[in-house]
């Protein structure tokens, strides 16, 4: 490939990205808008004349809430994937009974209402006093990644060559050790497509964090934007504010980890 | 691993199937006692007048959402499998829409989309067309909800259908180049079979997914106006908490009925995958 | 064989050491900084009572722990000698997070919640009367007590009352040559929006969403054209119906208004362009904000007088618990946040107007602006009042979408009402 064309594909790229992100960019506007220019019409397509009031509020109230959301996506990745890819590898190569039924029965739980889901966990932490507990969250908001991180595992591991998993098996290993060190380490790109979204969801959870952890004194930013939504009256900026506050670390977490993939996935091309 | 999915995923089955056989009023949910009825809520929901209108569009919106969805996600994952400059940071920016909380996509669309001091209709009187009430005539309040939701949906179809294909070994395209195929013929040939399994599940979760939601349309048009954007999320939120008293009977009723056409789309999927292990 | 193994290896990903460690590292620190922060973010709240944690719950998460109103609660705390432990939910959520909790037996001791929803809360038996715990409610007035009784009975007391007038432009007004004591009825509201539409601004701005929001902006109209709930069809709602949708017609209101929520509404007149909007007493704050001159007329009726507007605002409710030995101490708490003094203060923070007469006095002595608001609540009237009771909301919804209906265009004000009194009807069976 020529050096233009590489030149030309960034620039598409480039381009696509902004369409994708305009809706995005109009947020991080209006998050910087006076209340009284909000509703202006034509709309300032640039925050001139804007105000930083609502990035003022939110850094003084959202910090700590900004913590708690990222420890909860993160703890809900790792359990996503520890009770996820066994479970996959052993539908995807180990042809258990039912198995067919239980990637079904998967596919059924993820039609389930979230509110009613969350309607079932309030009755159970009740019982076990998890609510308004970290840790229950993080249990319940994997519920919302499990069936899809079984589903695309149980996938992905279904193309992995028979060949390579008889090689292990010759070489004395048991169906255990042959996860671990052939199976995970091929389904790297699974792996690695679960967990962004185990932690998108978990990041962008409402109906969990507010059914299950609102009266707890580790909150999620979900719930933080409550702050600006009052019974009569929404702080729109500060709500926008909010967003984009949260969405940063977010992002160059994403971004790290995307570069992490690419090199991985480059260096891991299958040779015969 | 059937532990956990009885534990989580079962109990609210059981409920919102028991929320749906029973007459429940607010005093019964709360303090038990509601009578059995069968399918007396099911015959209520059916024969209300909501239901075909919420039938169509639950039909359109998730056809039309998919379709373009699929299409579109995986153009931009072909456009960048091939890695260039920057290739991987914007392909992490597309995900971006998935960090926001629903309630601020969702408002910042309604946002662009205002009939008075929307950016889209300022940009289309700049170009000398009519305004468009998106979000408030009942022609095109069903178009507008599909369009944010398409929005919501490509980055997930970019990074599953993005990981199925750098999943398909690079000599198969070296072996094509050499038998003289172009681009086009590639993508035909060694691409889109070999990301069928992939593109299935896509599919079917993103069916899923569709079918399920209901805060993107709730926050933007409220399912209206005069229900010409209600789908059967919609519906049966509106039921169960839209208004101030609750009538989850119909609510579960009408939140089953999704259950059983994702059930369908289930056993299509199961029945295909069979065929395929079976020519 | 050989192969194969070779095989084996090609696949499993040989990944830069280096590359690994700095990513992982960087997951470790941000688990730890999330952990760390979680842990510094712990609570404190309350004064520490012998008499053990008291929960209440209310729908104002705008106040934070350092917020008068979190002050106040802690304050009636530690004067009934208990710990309070609130909780703060968004409006919409409470009402639902209130039946699952009940129906968990997991009630707070006080819950403060908008007044139309104690009517559903009172059928499904999750509040106590004010018999049951003794509350004395004689200095409430008695069209505000009206939305928190069903039955004879009372389940709670208002903490503080809103209502809805019309906040006017000054500066929009007098550029088109409005007088605004010439507008006392339907007609001369209506020609008043025409002269200032003819002078190349706006006319009106309201809240019609498809939610409740919508059907409490829409009563004023509704109730002042002489409409009563029990039948949506009458010649009357017909009335007010068309003159909303006129006013859309002709362009005297924007079609935002179909999906407009309360907020968005105000936000609109707050750009200066229109000359009346329909809004609430908790806007005043933001009026003095919007940087041009303002008024407050109530809502007119169809020829002439001042429309019964519907009254908003929160109730203190005690929810039903296992131990009724706790009701004393919930009674403490609600009498305290009900006291005189107290009243004054936690109105003049939610820019609410107070619900007996005696705290009226001393907002409008500290604040005369307020006179116009005072007037309005005396004169609004509770949705779930006339005896309807949980039938309100099975109305309010067919006629929120008879609203948008006609609003939208979809059908005419008469089908559209036609329609909702036949599905009101067949819910309030």
């Amino acid at each position: 490939m020529t050096r233009h064309r590489h030149w030309l594909k960034t620039t598409l790229g480039l381009l696509l990205t902004a369409i994708m992100l305009f809706p995005v960019y109009w947020m991080i506007n209006v998050s910087f808008t006076r209340p009284e220019h909000m509703r202006k019409s034509p709309p300032d397509w640039f925050p001139v004349d804007g105000t930083l009031d609502g990035y003022r509020t939110v850094l003084h109230d959202q910090l700590p809430y900004l913590g708690t959301s990222l420890f909860v996506g993160i703890g809900t990745v790792v359990l996503t994937v520890v009770v996820s890819a066994p479970a996959a590898y052993s539908l995807a190569k180990l042809n258990p009974r039912g198995g067919r039924a239980l990637s079904f029965v998967l596919l059924v739980a993820q039609m389930i209402p979230g509110i009613i889901m969350a309607m079932g966990f309030y009755a159970i932490y009740l019982n076990l006093g998890l609510l308004n507990t970290v840790g229950g969250l993080i249990v319940a908001d994997s519920t919302l990644a499990v069936p899809f991180a079984v589903l695309i595992f149980t996938t992905f591991m279904t193309g992995i060559p028979d060949e390579i998993m008889q090689a292990a098996k010759v070489d004395g290993a048991g169906p255990w050790r042959t996860f671990r060190s052939v199976v995970l380490p091929v389904s790297r790109n699974a792996t690695i497509t679960v967990s962004l979204f185990a932690f998108l969801w978990a990041w962008s959870d409402f109906v969990y964090a507010s059914t299950l952890d609102s009266g707890g004194n580790q909150r999620p930013i979900t719930l933080g934007i409550y702050h600006y939504i009052g019974n009569n009256n929404q702080e729109w900026n500060a709500i926008m504010a909010t967003a984009v506050v949260a969405s940063i670390p977010a992002t160059i977490l994403l971004v790290l980890a995307q570069r992490y993939v690419a090199a991985g996935v480059t260096s891991g091309a299958i040779k015969d | 691993m059937t532990a956990y999915l009885l534990a989580f995923f079962a109990y609210p089955l059981y409920r919102n199937l028991d929320l749906s056989l029973r007459d429940y009023t607010v005093r019964s949910f709360v303090q038990g006692g509601a009578p059995f009825t069968g399918w007396a809520n099911y015959a209520k929901v059916l024969g209300d007048p909501a239901f075909g209108p919420a039938l169509t569009h639950t039909v359109v919106f998730t056809v039309v959402s998919l379709t373009f969805q699929f299409v579109i996600g995986l153009a931009l994952a072909v456009f960048f499998a091939k890695s260039f400059r920057l290739s991987a940071t914007l392909r992490a920016l597309f995900l971006v829409p998935w960090l926001l909380p629903l309630i601020v996509s969702a408002s910042t669309w309604s946002w662009l989309l205002n009939s008075d001091s929307g950016v889209v209709n300022a940009a289309l009187r700049m170009l000398g067309v009519d305004p468009v009430n998106w979000l408030t005539s009942p022609q095109w309040s069903l178009v507008s909800v599909i369009i944010a939701n398409i929005w919501i949906g490509v980055p997930f179809n970019l990074v599953v259908l993005y990981s199925g294909l750098r999943s398909i070994p690079a000599q198969l395209y070296e072996a094509a180049q050499l038998d003289g195929a172009n681009g086009w013929q590639q993508f035909w040939r060694v691409t889109f079979p070999l990301l069928r399994p992939v593109s299935a599940i896509t599919l079917l979760l993103g069916l899923v997914y569709t079918l399920k939601v209901f805060d993107l349309i709730w926050i933007m048009t409220r399912g209206g106006p005069s229900d010409s954007s209600t789908t059967f999320a919609t519906w049966s939120y509106r039921l169960s908490f839209g208004n101030l008293l609750p009538a989850f009977g119909p609510g579960a009723a009408v939140g089953n009925l999704l259950i059983v056409m994702a059930l369908i789309a289930g056993l299509v999927y199961i029945r295909a995958q069979k065929r395929q292990y079976e020519p | 064989m050989k192969r194969k193994r070779n095989l084996v290896k090609g696949w499993a990903v040989k990944q830069t050491a280096s590359r690994r460690r700095a990513v992982g590292v960087a997951l470790v620190a941000l688990v730890a900084a999330g952990a760390l922060v979680a842990c510094s973010s712990e609570d404190k709240t309350g004064a520490s009572g012998d008499g053990g944690t008291y929960t209440i719950w209310d729908p104002y998460p705008q106040f934070d722990d350092s917020s008068n109103w979190v002050k106040l609660l802690n304050d009636c705390g530690s004067k009934a000698g208990v710990t309070v432990k609130r909780t703060a939910f968004d409006t919409s959520d409470l009402t639902s997070k209130t039946l699952l909790a009940a129906q968990q037996g997991n009630a707070p001791d006080v819950l403060i919640v908008d007044n139309p929803v104690i009517s559903t809360l009172a059928e499904a038996g999750v509040l106590t009367t004010s018999d049951d715990i003794k509350l004395d409610t004689s200095a409430i007035d008695p069209n505000l007590l009206g939305a928190g009784q069903s039955g004879g009975k009372t389940f709670g007391i208002p903490i503080g009352a809103n209502t809805l007038a019309l906040y006017y432009n000054k500066t929009v007004l007098t550029a088109a040559g409005v007088d605004i004591a010439s507008v006392k009825d339907w007609a001369s509201l209506t020609a008043a929006l025409a002269k200032v539409t003819a002078a190349g601004k706006k006319g009106i701005t309201f809240s019609a969403i498809g939610t409740e929001e919508g059907s409490f902006q829409f009563l004023p109209w509704f109730w002042g054209s002489g409409a009563n709930l029990t039948k949506l069809d009458s010649p009357e709602a017909v009335s007010a119906l068309s003159l909303w949708t006129d006013w859309l017609k002709k362009g005297y209101a924007p079609n935002s208004v179909i999906n407009n929520t309360q907020t968005t509404s105000w936000q609109e007149f707050a750009t200066g362009q229109y000359a009346f909007a329909e809004n609430g007493t908790w806007q005043l704050a933001n009026a003095k904000k919007t940087g041009f001159e303002y008024g407050i007329i109530a809502v007119p009726g169809i020829s002439g007088g001042t429309a019964a507007a519907p009254t908003g605002g929160e109730f203190v409710s005690v929810p039903v618990q296992k131990s009724t030995a706790r009701y004393a101490v919930s009674q403490k708490l609600v009498a305290c946040l009900t006291d005189t003094d107290n009243s004054l203060a936690t109105t003049t923070t939610l820019s609410y107007i107070a619900p007996t007469a005696a705290v009226q006095a001393k907002q409008v002595a500290a604040n005369p602006e307020l006179k116009v608001w005072v007037d309005a609540v005396k004169a609004a009237k509770g949705r779930t009042g006339d005896n309807l009771g949980t039938k309100y909301p099975k109305i309010s919804q067919p006629m929120w979408t008879a609203v948008q209906a006609a609003l939208s265009g979809s059908a005419s004000p008469q089908a559209a009402l036609a329609t909702a009194q036949t599905a009101a009807a067949a819910a309030t069976k």
